[in-house]
Formats: C-alpha cells, sequence, structure tokens
C-alpha cells in the first residue's frame, strides 16, 4: 500500500501527523495549567497551601496507583483487576497490624505479597490461559473481592492501634510521604522504561506481540512482569488508603474516591497512551492525574454539586478514549 | 561458477504436515557470497523450506551442512547462531517504535550491573555504521518505523539481520508489496549485501527480477526440488517450464 506514495509524499505525510501527535500528546500540560489557573479565581481556598497539599495527597494515591497500570498499559495489558487487589490488600493491612498485631515493616511486606501473588494469579490466567488481559483480570477481580470479603468477615475493620497513619504520613519538608513515594514511583517507572532492557520489551511487546516474539523477546515474561507491577503498585496504594482512612476499605472507592479503575484508565488515556498499548510516556500520566485531581478538587470548592462532578469526570472519560481511539488510528 | 563454494546444505530434507508432504527429501546447496533465488508457485514448499533453514519449523528427516560442519538448526536462536537470519515478508518491525530499537529488538546492547541498562549510544552508533554500510537512505534513525517508506522498512528488517551476525539473509519476497521506485531500492540493498560478502536466499514470484538479480536459480514444484540453474546458463522459458512441473533435461 505504502507503494503508491512518493518517498517525499509520505514524508510530508508524516511529519503533519507527527505534529499533530505531538499537539495531542502535550495537550495535556497546557490544559492542565488553565485549568489551575482558572480555579485560582473561580474556587474559594483553592489556591491556598492547606488545600495545594490536599491536592497533592489526593492526587499521591490515584497517581501511584496509575503508575503501575501505565506499566501493564503499555505491555498491551487492561489490566481491570485493580479494586480487587486493593481489597485485598487493605484487609490484608487492616487484619495483620490491627488484629493480628504485627509489626508495620511486616505488615507492609504480606500486604505487598498479597499485590505480588494477585499480580501472578492474574499472570497465569492470562498468560498460560491465553485469555485477554481485560477479560481475565475481570474474573479475577471477582475472585479477589471474593477473598477480601471472606477474610474481613464483610465488616470495615477499624483500626485503633496507633503508628499505622502517624508513620505513613510521616511529613518531609512539609509534605506528606505518600506524596514522596508517588514522585518515587515516578521516577523508578521512567527509568525502567527508557533507560532498560525489561522497558524496551514492555513498548514492543504492547505495541507488536507477535514481531517481538519472532525478534527473540520474552513476551510471555515480559506480560507476567508487567500484571505484577501493576498490583505491586495497586497494594501500594492500599497500605495507604488504609493508614489515612484508619480502616480497612471494602471497596477501593469506598473512601478513597479517587482510586480506581476507571480514574487510572482516564488519566491513562488523557496522557497520550493507547489503549492497545506500546505507545505513551509515563511522565504525562502524572500531569493528568493532577488534571483530574485539580478538576474534582475545584468543582467541589465551587459547591458544585457531587453528582454534577461525576457526570464531569464520566465526561473526561469519554473523551480521552475518543483521543485514544484518533490516536490509534493515526499511526 | 563451479568453482563457488556451497556455504550451507540441506541433506535430503523432509517436512510432513499431517496428509501434506510439503518438502520431499531436497537436497540444496547455497553458494557462499553470491545470491541463491527460490522459486516455484504457491505451494510448491519454498516457505517450508526457508522456515526449516531459520529454524522456525523442524525437519521430519534429514539435516544440514554449515560450512561443511554436519548440523542441527534446533530454533530460531539456534539458526542465528550459524549466522543464518530470516528477514520475514512482513519483516516483524514494531510501527510505534524507532529504527534504533527495531534494530535491535530482542538482541538490545546493554551495559550496567547485571547489564539490565540500555546502552543507548552504543545501539544509535552501530545503526548507523550499519545502515550506513547497506547504503541505506534513513534520514533519521530516530523516526518511528510507521513513517517509513517499504525500501527504508527492508533496509531496517536486513539490519536487525546484520546486527545479529547473519551471514546468510534469508529474504521472503521483499518486493511483494513495493512500488517501482522502492523495489529498486531493495534490488541495489541485494546487490550491496552480496558485494560485501553476504550470502542470501532469495524467495520470488516475480521471474523477471530473479533474471536481473539472483546468480543461481533453484526451482520447487509440489515439494520436491527439480534443480538449480546459474542465471548464465538457464533461460526464462524453462524456468517457468520447471515452475509448471516439467522437470528439464
Amino acid at each position: 500500500m505504502l507503494g503508491r506514495f512518493t518517498q517525499g509524499e509520505l514524508a510530508i505525510a508524516g511529519r503533519r501527523r507527527e505534529q499533530l501527535l505531538f499537539l495531542m500528546d502535550n495537550g495535556i500540560y497546557v490544559v492542565t495549567v488553565l485549568l489551575f489557573v482558572a480555579f485560582i479565581f473561580l474556587a474559594p481556598y483553592f489556591f491556598t497551601p492547606r488545600n495545594l497539599v490536599n491536592i497533592l495527597i489526593s492526587a499521591s494515591l490515584a497517581g501511584i496507583v496509575t503508575a503501575g497500570y501505565t506499566v501493564a498499559i503499555l505491555a498491551g495489558q487492561i489490566d481491570t483487576s485493580t479494586q480487587g487487589v486493593l481489597a485485598v490488600a487493605t484487609v490484608t493491612t487492616a487484619l495483620l497490624f490491627e488484629e493480628a498485631g504485627f509489626s508495620l515493616p511486616l505488615t507492609v511486606i504480606f500486604a505487598l505479597l498479597a499485590g505480588i501473588a494477585a499480580g501472578l494469579f492474574n499472570g497465569l490466567i492470562v498468560v498460560n490461559g491465553k485469555i485477554v488481559a481485560f477479560v481475565a483480570t475481570l474474573a479475577t477481580q471477582g475472585v479477589m473481592l471474593a477473598i477480601a470479603l471472606f477474610l474481613s468477615g464483610g465488616q470495615t475493620i477499624t483500626i485503633a492501634r496507633e503508628g499505622l497513619q502517624e508513620a505513613v504520613f510521616i511529613r518531609v519538608f512539609g509534605i506528606p510521604s505518600s506524596v514522596w513515594i508517588m514522585f518515587l514511583c515516578y521516577i523508578v517507572g521512567y527509568i525502567m522504561l527508557t533507560q532498560t532492557k525489561l522497558g524496551a520489551h514492555i513498548y514492543a511487546t504492547g505495541a507488536d506481540y507477535r514481531a517481538s516474539l519472532l525478534s527473540g523477546v520474552p513476551v510471555d515474561r515480559v506480560i507476567r512482569i508487567a500484571l505484577v507491577i501493576s498490583a505491586l503498585t495497586a497494594a501500594l496504594t492500599a497500605i495507604l488508603v488504609t493508614a489515612r482512612a484508619k480502616q480497612s476499605a471494602m471497596f477501593g472507592l469506598a473512601i478513597a474516591g479517587s482510586v480506581d479503575f476507571v480514574t487510572a484508565l482516564t488519566a491513562v488515556l488523557l496522557g497520550g497512551f493507547s489503549l492497545f498499548g506500546g505507545v505513551g510516556r509515563i511522565e504525562r500520566n502524572l500531569v493528568a492525574v493532577l488534571f483530574l485531581t485539580i478538576l474534582g478538587n475545584g468543582l467541589q470548592l465551587m459547591d458544585v454539586p457531587t453528582g454534577i462532578i461525576l457526570i464531569v469526570r464520566g465526561f473526561a472519560l469519554v473523551l480521552a478514549v475518543i483521543l485514544s481511539v484518533l490516536r490509534a488510528r493515526m499511526t | 561458477m563451479a568453482s563457488d563454494e556451497v556455504i550451507l546444505e540441506t541433506v535430503d530434507l523432509d517436512k510432513s504436515f499431517g496428509a501434506v508432504h510439503a518438502v520431499r527429501s531436497v537436497s540444496w546447496k547455497v553458494y557462499s557470497g553470491r545470491v541463491n533465488a527460490l522459486v516455484g508457485d504457491n505451494g510448491a514448499g519454498k516457505s517450508t523450506l526457508i522456515k526449516l533453514i531459520s529454524g522456525a519449523l523442524q525437519p521430519n528427516a534429514g539435516g544440514f551442512r554449515v560450512r561443511g560442519q554436519e548440523t542441527r538448526i534446533g530454533g530460531p536462536a539456534g539458526a542465528f547462531g550459524l549466522g543464518i537470519a530470516a528477514v520475514y515478508q512482513d519483516l516483524a518491525l514494531v510501527e510505534n517504535r524507532d529504527v534504533v530499537m527495531n534494530m535491535f529488538l530482542g538482541s538490545e546492547l546493554t551495559r550496567g550491573p547485571g547489564q539490565i541498562f540500555l546502552d543507548h549510544k552504543g545501539m544509535l552508533r552501530q545503526a548507523h555504521k550499519v545502515l550506513d554500510d547497506i547504503h541505506a537512505r534513513i534520514p533519521n534513525v530516530r523516526e518511528m518505523v510507521r513513517n517509513l517508506s517499504g525500501g527504508q522498512r527492508q533496509a531496517v528488517a536486513v539490519g536487525r539481520a546484520l546486527i545479529r551476525g547473519g551471514e546468510i539473509i534469508i529474504m521472503d519476497e521483499p518486493t511483494a508489496a513495493l512500488g517501482v521506485e522502492q523495489t529498486q531500492e531493495v534490488l541495489q540493498l541485494i546487490g550491496t549485501l552480496r558485494a560485501q560478502g553476504k550470502t542470501i536466499i532469495l524467495i520470488s514470484h516475480n521471474i523477471q527480477q530473479v533474471f536481473e538479480i539472483a546468480d543461481y536459480i533453484s526451482v520447487m514444484f509440489h515439494g520436491d526440488l527439480l534443480g538449480t540453474r546459474s542465471r548464465d546458463e538457464a533461460t526464462e522459458t524453462e524456468v517457468v517450464a520447471m515452475i509448471m512441473g516439467k522437470r528439464s533435461p
């Protein structure tokens, strides 16, 4: 098909397309800054130190889970089990710390191990069962939610014991540790994706599974690792959510309004990632998460009813999906 | 051309898929530093033979002699080890990655502790060198493959084969999807590779093209290798007759 065009024509078409893609990719930076400036004027108390720290805390919880989610998307795996992993890890955290009396480090280790186990379980179904991740993880999420329900006896576990929230939300330079952890996740993610062999293989596997396989990329192992990373960040988020609320959250959604699969998906798509894998840059996701958090926070401060805010967020996802599909058609 | 050296030889190679006998006891000589064309109608067994040589399939019987040594080709990795690299018909390139990453896909240069970090500079340097060597016209090696022309893509895929140490390069219908200008580009590329002493196995449907570029022409029919002619002693009429199954005297 390409044979019908001269190389000159191809080059011009290519350049125009790349310019448009550049705009679509980087528009999120401009839009986020505009939104921020608009809310300074429109939303009372928006531009106060206290509210800005609030935005950062909310963004950190959504941001960490999105970082791992991004890695799975890049490998071509839409991981819908985030809420299941959150539920298992939050119950694990609360049970071990409150009821079993585990030390904080041990609690954290076991909660993260629960996340890794969930990721390996996903990998087993996706790779060995040869089932598309979107469907496979939807099914495994059901299993995980049931396990969480069984472990907790269907009850919210309140954490009365001191030490969890205080330790997890220590402020360093006036900013809570969860924010620092989020930045750390993105720095590690950035280095892994751009500077390591694993990162190159994650991009390649997501962009073209067959070509990667024929070129000797260990595609199955790459998919397993990506799913484990996704589940691991969900577990990390669960620990922070549990510590912040001082209770287990049966559904991540219940207490941390911004931590869920849909937000992660919206952020990933707004950040210029392809729903089909292999395209996107993790740093843009950080901005997309900030954008969504600022949007929710600003509207709330303007006393917009919650229902309207949810509708706006819904439209943000619709817009993000349209952008993603446009992008896929162009590449 | 009797003085040409045989670099790869199949010995009574046999492959069946159930009731379909795709390759029948084929003994084929591939000459070093030459363009060895393999022609035949659809279903003649060319692709199967090529897949056996590139390690993508395993034979039911028979074997290989590479540089005079009896050997097995256990899989694609084993073929790479023997200097055999296939350029697949669809090229197996990743559209949304740049030229350098495509050329090194699956054999990235690494550095640092545990060799986990990419050696971006080293890959860039080597990619430039390999592409210059084959006179590829690719202005920017950071360009995404999706923006390249068909001829440029072929160059990237061949570059990948060379980076993997390919001495015997299998090209499966490299011009099938290309226009006139880009077909010429690919034919030049094949000429350049030969000038550098590489051995090329070329599968093609285009008899004219084969006569233009190949040194040896081998014909398959219904799984049999009917014969090999040097270009100078063959005529188009004879080769076409062989493709139709007429065994020449």
